[in-house]
């Protein structure tokens, strides 16, 4: 649980922070735990390369009819709003849905909001392992076995830093706008 | 349950109901005018997301009741459109996403209720064609009165 003992720290200190608007800054963040998964199209996204870039990942699922597509949405305004200046921003879509969504799906699914964003998923095995290196739950509510459920999810999309580490968290209902401009502070 | 009306059980809503007719209406600045002859329920500013075949979508709305007298939302059907439609209401609890299903929601009178992303919507499960932006599609509300409102919403980004 050490991210959410993280999170609940991090909002009592995020008036202390005087930098961002809308994100809640972790102070003396960690480095961000792994994050590697093989794309539908054979490209390897890994976390770790990724330095030198801020990245925003979201963990949810395709089947998501509200608060995935909001904020996928509310990302993608981001994105426009900052024009020219996303060369070092990653926008990753994680699906927590192994039963329903392939990688193909789910790159499908993140690309119809953006086509830069990358889109993910992978086995339930490996999906229960990225659960305990991120101190995250993801499970289904209703039975997967009638194929019409949904899946509970983190609400916060997780702000990795230039360096590494796990730095800011926002909220569902942060705009595209308000998400530009602390964005445009990390980048 | 394909196409079909969802008759829900009063079991476990009325909870649901009053904490929605409380969390709905907090927002809703923009109340219609009351017109208390024609007691009528109106839908205005619905839109839905688009979404593949198969997928999932959701429509939002506000709902006004121009009576003075309230009614209750029961159920919403499609036709042709998805393996399943029902409402539900995304809610947040210790830094997780649920959603659950609504049964039961009261529209009182001269009053409106709104269905916004992050919140209450309708979801269409199972989507049985593909719904891209400037699409349109049908669904009926229907209200413990008796009364049924077609609502009409366009395929678009939020």
């Amino acid at each position: 649980m050490r991210l959410a003992i993280i999170a609940v720290a991090s909002l009592v200190l995020v008036g202390c922070s005087g930098q961002l608007e809308r994100g809640v800054v972790i102070q003396d963040a960690d480095p961000a735990p792994a994050l590697a998964f093989t794309a539908a199209n054979g490209e390897r996204f890994n976390l770790a390369s990724e330095k030198g870039k801020v990245v925003l990942v979201y963990f949810g699922y395709t089947h998501c009819p509200d608060v995935c597509p909001t904020t996928l949405s509310d990302w993608a305004r981001a994105k426009r709003a900052l024009g020219a200046d996303t060369t070092n921003l990653r926008f990753v879509f994680v699906s927590m849905d192994p039963d329903r969504d392939t990688p193909a799906l789910t790159q499908s699914y993140a690309k119809q909001f953006d086509p830069s964003f990358v889109g993910v998923t992978g086995t339930e095995m490996e999906l229960e392992a990225l659960k305990k290196r991120w101190s995250i739950a993801a499970y289904p509510e209703g039975d997967p076995r009638s194929g019409i459920y949904t899946v509970a999810h983190p609400a916060r999309t997780f702000v990795v830093d230039r360096q590494g580490r796990l730095r800011v968290l926002f909220e569902p209902g942060v705009s595209g706008e308000e998400l530009a401009k602390d964005l445009r502070k990390l980048l | 349950m394909k196409n079909s009306r969802r008759t829900f059980a009063s079991c476990c809503s009325l909870v649901w109901a009053a904490f929605l007719a409380a969390f709905l209406g907090a927002g809703c600045a923009n109340k219609e005018e009351a017109a208390p002859a024609s007691n009528s329920l109106e839908v205005r500013s619905a839109w839905a997301r688009p979404a593949d075949s198969g997928a999932t979508s959701a429509v939002y709305f506000v709902l006004g009741n121009d009576g003075q007298s309230s009614d209750t939302l029961t159920g919403v059907e499609s036709s042709g459109l998805a393996d399943a439609t029902g409402m539900h209401v995304s809610t947040q609890h210790n830094g997780m996403m649920h959603m659950s299903e609504v049964t039961s929601l009261p529209v009182p009178g001269d009053d409106s209720v709104a269905f916004r992303p992050l919140g209450a919507h309708v979801m269409l499960t199972g989507l049985q064609r593909p719904l891209n932006v400037g699409d349109s599609l049908s669904i009926t509300l229907r209200f413990i009165s008796g009364r049924s409102v077609e609502v009409r919403a366009g395929v678009r980004q939020p």
